[in-house]
Protein backbone atom coordinates (compact mmCIF):
# COMPACT_ATOMS: atom_id res chain seq x y z
CA UNK A 1 0.00 0.00 0.00
CA UNK A 2 1.50 3.46 -1.05
CA UNK A 3 2.15 6.00 1.93
CA UNK A 4 0.90 9.32 2.10
CA UNK A 5 4.49 10.22 2.07
CA UNK A 6 4.77 8.41 -1.08
CA UNK A 7 1.68 9.89 -2.43
CA UNK A 8 2.72 13.37 -1.38
CA UNK A 9 6.40 13.05 -3.34
CA UNK A 10 4.60 11.85 -6.25
CA UNK A 11 2.45 14.99 -6.36
CA UNK A 12 4.95 16.82 -5.83
CA UNK A 13 7.09 15.31 -8.81
CA UNK A 14 4.26 15.34 -10.87
CA UNK A 15 5.46 18.80 -12.61
CA UNK A 16 8.95 17.37 -13.22
CA UNK A 17 7.99 14.28 -14.62
CA UNK A 18 5.59 15.73 -17.19
CA UNK A 19 8.01 18.38 -18.05
CA UNK A 20 10.86 15.13 -18.63
CA UNK A 21 7.76 13.49 -20.61
CA UNK A 22 7.51 16.72 -23.13
CA UNK A 23 10.87 16.83 -23.30
CA UNK A 24 11.07 12.94 -24.37
CA UNK A 25 8.35 12.45 -26.67
CA UNK A 26 7.74 16.15 -28.45
CA UNK A 27 3.95 16.15 -27.92
CA UNK A 28 2.40 17.21 -24.80
CA UNK A 29 -0.86 14.84 -25.27
CA UNK A 30 1.67 11.34 -25.51
CA UNK A 31 3.28 13.16 -22.72
CA UNK A 32 0.38 13.46 -20.86
CA UNK A 33 -0.67 9.51 -21.51
CA UNK A 34 3.38 8.42 -20.25
CA UNK A 35 3.34 10.81 -17.19
CA UNK A 36 -0.11 8.64 -16.22
CA UNK A 37 1.11 4.98 -16.96
CA UNK A 38 4.31 6.25 -14.95
CA UNK A 39 2.20 7.16 -12.30
CA UNK A 40 0.35 4.06 -12.67
CA UNK A 41 3.91 2.00 -12.39
CA UNK A 42 4.94 3.93 -9.39
CA UNK A 43 2.52 3.45 -7.42
CA UNK A 44 1.77 -0.55 -8.07
CA UNK A 45 5.37 -0.31 -7.50
CA UNK A 46 5.83 1.75 -4.26
CA UNK A 47 6.84 -0.63 -1.93
CA UNK A 48 10.34 -1.32 -4.03
CA UNK A 49 10.78 2.24 -3.77
CA UNK A 50 13.98 2.93 -0.89
CA UNK A 51 12.71 6.08 1.17
CA UNK A 52 15.67 8.36 1.10
CA UNK A 53 16.74 7.71 -2.25
CA UNK A 54 16.04 10.40 -4.80
CA UNK A 55 11.92 9.90 -6.08
CA UNK A 56 12.72 11.61 -9.16
CA UNK A 57 15.61 10.09 -10.08
CA UNK A 58 13.48 6.78 -9.37
CA UNK A 59 9.99 7.92 -11.14
CA UNK A 60 12.58 9.03 -13.77
CA UNK A 61 13.91 5.71 -14.50
CA UNK A 62 10.05 3.77 -15.14
CA UNK A 63 9.01 6.97 -17.10
CA UNK A 64 12.55 6.44 -19.77
CA UNK A 65 12.26 2.53 -19.32
CA UNK A 66 8.40 3.60 -20.41
CA UNK A 67 8.81 5.34 -23.21
CA UNK A 68 11.20 3.76 -24.65
CA UNK A 69 9.30 0.01 -24.55
CA UNK A 70 5.55 1.33 -25.38
CA UNK A 71 6.00 5.17 -26.75
CA UNK A 72 8.99 5.33 -28.85
CA UNK A 73 7.09 3.20 -31.73
CA UNK A 74 4.02 4.61 -31.42
CA UNK A 75 5.99 8.16 -31.23
CA UNK A 76 7.62 8.16 -34.36
CA UNK A 77 4.42 7.67 -36.57
CA UNK A 78 3.60 10.91 -35.72
CA UNK A 79 7.18 12.20 -34.76
CA UNK A 80 7.18 16.09 -34.06
CA UNK A 81 10.55 16.02 -35.87
CA UNK A 82 10.48 19.82 -36.81
CA UNK A 83 9.47 20.59 -33.44
CA UNK A 84 6.39 22.15 -33.67
CA UNK A 85 5.14 21.28 -30.30
CA UNK A 86 7.46 24.16 -28.98
CA UNK A 87 4.12 26.36 -30.25
CA UNK A 88 1.36 24.56 -28.03
CA UNK A 89 3.59 24.97 -24.81
CA UNK A 90 2.71 27.55 -22.75
CA UNK A 91 4.48 30.44 -23.71
CA UNK A 92 6.13 32.84 -21.02
CA UNK A 93 6.54 36.55 -21.91
CA UNK A 94 10.23 36.43 -19.78
CA UNK A 95 13.56 35.97 -21.80
CA UNK A 96 15.72 34.51 -19.47
CA UNK A 97 17.56 32.89 -22.25
CA UNK A 98 20.51 34.11 -24.41
CA UNK A 99 18.94 32.08 -27.45
CA UNK A 100 15.12 32.10 -28.62
CA UNK A 101 13.01 29.53 -26.74
CA UNK A 102 11.50 28.53 -29.91
CA UNK A 103 14.82 28.14 -32.01
CA UNK A 104 15.94 26.02 -28.95
CA UNK A 105 13.45 23.58 -28.71
CA UNK A 106 13.21 23.31 -32.61
CA UNK A 107 17.22 22.40 -32.40
CA UNK A 108 16.69 20.02 -28.92
CA UNK A 109 13.78 18.29 -30.79
CA UNK A 110 16.14 17.38 -33.75
CA UNK A 111 18.68 15.79 -31.12
CA UNK A 112 18.63 12.12 -30.82
CA UNK A 113 16.85 10.68 -28.06
CA UNK A 114 19.97 9.75 -26.26
CA UNK A 115 21.43 13.22 -26.29
CA UNK A 116 17.93 15.10 -25.67
CA UNK A 117 17.65 12.82 -22.56
CA UNK A 118 21.13 13.61 -20.97
CA UNK A 119 20.61 17.19 -21.46
CA UNK A 120 17.34 17.75 -20.12
CA UNK A 121 18.16 15.15 -17.14
CA UNK A 122 21.65 16.52 -16.26
CA UNK A 123 21.22 20.42 -17.49
CA UNK A 124 17.84 20.96 -16.55
CA UNK A 125 15.70 18.46 -14.19
CA UNK A 126 18.84 18.51 -11.51
CA UNK A 127 19.51 15.04 -11.34
CA UNK A 128 23.31 14.07 -11.05
CA UNK A 129 25.54 12.49 -13.34
CA UNK A 130 25.94 9.65 -11.29
CA UNK A 131 22.04 9.66 -11.06
CA UNK A 132 21.40 9.63 -14.82
CA UNK A 133 24.18 7.48 -15.27
CA UNK A 134 21.81 4.99 -13.41
CA UNK A 135 18.66 5.90 -14.94
CA UNK A 136 20.36 5.19 -18.03
CA UNK A 137 22.16 2.13 -17.04
CA UNK A 138 25.23 3.28 -18.25
CA UNK A 139 28.46 4.28 -16.90
CA UNK A 140 29.45 7.99 -15.35
CA UNK A 141 31.62 8.39 -17.96
CA UNK A 142 29.10 7.71 -20.57
CA UNK A 143 26.80 10.54 -19.40
CA UNK A 144 29.42 12.97 -19.15
CA UNK A 145 30.48 11.97 -22.46
CA UNK A 146 27.41 12.23 -24.40
CA UNK A 147 26.59 15.57 -22.57
CA UNK A 148 29.59 16.73 -24.60
CA UNK A 149 28.71 15.41 -28.03
CA UNK A 150 24.91 16.17 -27.09
CA UNK A 151 25.89 20.13 -25.99
CA UNK A 152 28.31 20.10 -29.77
CA UNK A 153 25.64 18.65 -31.82
CA UNK A 154 22.91 21.06 -30.29
CA UNK A 155 25.03 24.47 -30.94
CA UNK A 156 25.79 22.89 -34.17
CA UNK A 157 22.00 22.91 -35.20
CA UNK A 158 21.53 26.14 -33.67
CA UNK A 159 24.67 27.58 -35.81
CA UNK A 160 26.27 28.85 -32.78
CA UNK A 161 29.47 26.93 -33.06
CA UNK A 162 31.48 29.85 -32.61
CA UNK A 163 31.57 32.65 -29.66
CA UNK A 164 30.82 35.17 -32.57
CA UNK A 165 27.57 33.45 -33.20
CA UNK A 166 25.98 34.11 -30.07
CA UNK A 167 27.91 37.81 -29.91
CA UNK A 168 28.06 40.97 -27.13
CA UNK A 169 24.19 41.47 -27.43
CA UNK A 170 22.82 37.94 -27.05
CA UNK A 171 25.03 37.55 -24.28
CA UNK A 172 24.14 40.61 -22.59
CA UNK A 173 20.10 39.79 -23.06
CA UNK A 174 20.57 36.76 -20.89
CA UNK A 175 21.79 39.05 -18.01
CA UNK A 176 19.93 42.07 -18.44
CA UNK A 177 16.06 41.65 -18.60
CA UNK A 178 14.62 42.96 -21.20
CA UNK A 179 10.84 44.26 -21.89
CA UNK A 180 9.36 43.51 -24.98
CA UNK A 181 9.77 47.22 -26.01
CA UNK A 182 13.38 47.58 -25.35
CA UNK A 183 13.76 44.67 -27.38
CA UNK A 184 11.83 46.18 -30.04
CA UNK A 185 14.05 49.53 -29.78
CA UNK A 186 16.87 47.67 -30.76
CA UNK B 1 17.67 -0.66 -16.68
CA UNK B 2 21.27 -1.39 -16.51
CA UNK B 3 20.53 -3.77 -19.26
CA UNK B 4 23.38 -2.38 -21.69
CA UNK B 5 25.63 -1.68 -19.20
CA UNK B 6 28.03 -4.75 -19.62
CA UNK B 7 28.55 -3.32 -23.51
CA UNK B 8 28.72 -0.05 -22.46
CA UNK B 9 32.58 1.04 -22.67
CA UNK B 10 32.60 -0.91 -26.07
CA UNK B 11 29.86 0.84 -27.29
CA UNK B 12 31.01 4.53 -26.70
CA UNK B 13 35.01 5.16 -26.27
CA UNK B 14 34.87 7.79 -23.78
CA UNK B 15 38.11 9.34 -24.12
CA UNK B 16 37.26 9.72 -28.41
CA UNK B 17 36.84 13.18 -29.46
CA UNK B 18 35.61 14.89 -26.35
CA UNK B 19 34.30 18.03 -28.40
CA UNK B 20 34.96 20.98 -25.42
CA UNK B 21 32.60 23.74 -26.72
CA UNK B 22 33.81 27.71 -25.58
CA UNK B 23 32.38 28.32 -21.68
CA UNK B 24 30.16 31.17 -23.03
CA UNK B 25 28.36 29.04 -25.45
CA UNK B 26 28.22 26.18 -22.90
CA UNK B 27 26.33 29.28 -20.67
CA UNK B 28 23.99 29.90 -23.73
CA UNK B 29 22.76 26.25 -23.97
CA UNK B 30 22.67 25.61 -20.31
CA UNK B 31 20.59 28.90 -19.73
CA UNK B 32 18.34 27.98 -23.03
CA UNK B 33 17.78 24.59 -21.33
CA UNK B 34 16.63 25.58 -17.85
CA UNK B 35 14.40 28.34 -19.46
CA UNK B 36 12.69 25.79 -21.87
CA UNK B 37 12.42 23.32 -18.48
CA UNK B 38 11.23 25.72 -16.51
CA UNK B 39 8.38 27.31 -18.76
CA UNK B 40 7.29 23.36 -18.76
CA UNK B 41 7.44 23.39 -14.99
CA UNK B 42 5.11 25.87 -14.58
CA UNK B 43 2.29 24.61 -16.39
CA UNK B 44 -0.22 23.79 -14.40
CA UNK B 45 -0.72 20.26 -13.59
CA UNK B 46 -4.01 18.89 -14.99
CA UNK B 47 -6.26 17.75 -12.97
CA UNK B 48 -6.61 14.16 -14.88
CA UNK B 49 -3.32 13.08 -12.77
CA UNK B 50 -4.61 13.90 -9.35
CA UNK B 51 -8.31 12.31 -10.45
CA UNK B 52 -6.09 9.36 -11.38
CA UNK B 53 -4.19 9.73 -7.72
CA UNK B 54 -7.68 9.89 -5.71
CA UNK B 55 -8.71 6.75 -7.75
CA UNK B 56 -6.14 4.28 -7.24
CA UNK B 57 -6.47 5.57 -3.33
CA UNK B 58 -10.02 4.98 -3.41
CA UNK B 59 -9.02 1.16 -4.84
CA UNK B 60 -6.61 0.87 -2.59
CA UNK B 61 -8.80 1.95 0.60
CA UNK B 62 -11.42 -0.91 -0.46
CA UNK B 63 -9.36 -3.72 -0.94
CA UNK B 64 -7.64 -3.26 2.25
CA UNK B 65 -10.97 -3.31 4.41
Amino acid sequence: MASDEFREGLIAELSNLRAFAVSLCGSVQQADDLVQDTMLKAWGNSEKFQPGTSLRAWLFTILRNTYYSLYRKRGREVQDSDGTYAQRLTVSGEQESALDLADFRVALAKLSEEHREVLIMVGASGLSYEEAAEICGVAVGTIKSRVNRARAKLADLLGISSVDDIGPDRSTAAVIHQSPADMART
Amino acid sequence: MGEKADKREAEEPEVERDIVLDPRIQEAIGKSLKAHYDDLIKAPVPDRFLVLLAELEAKERKNGQ
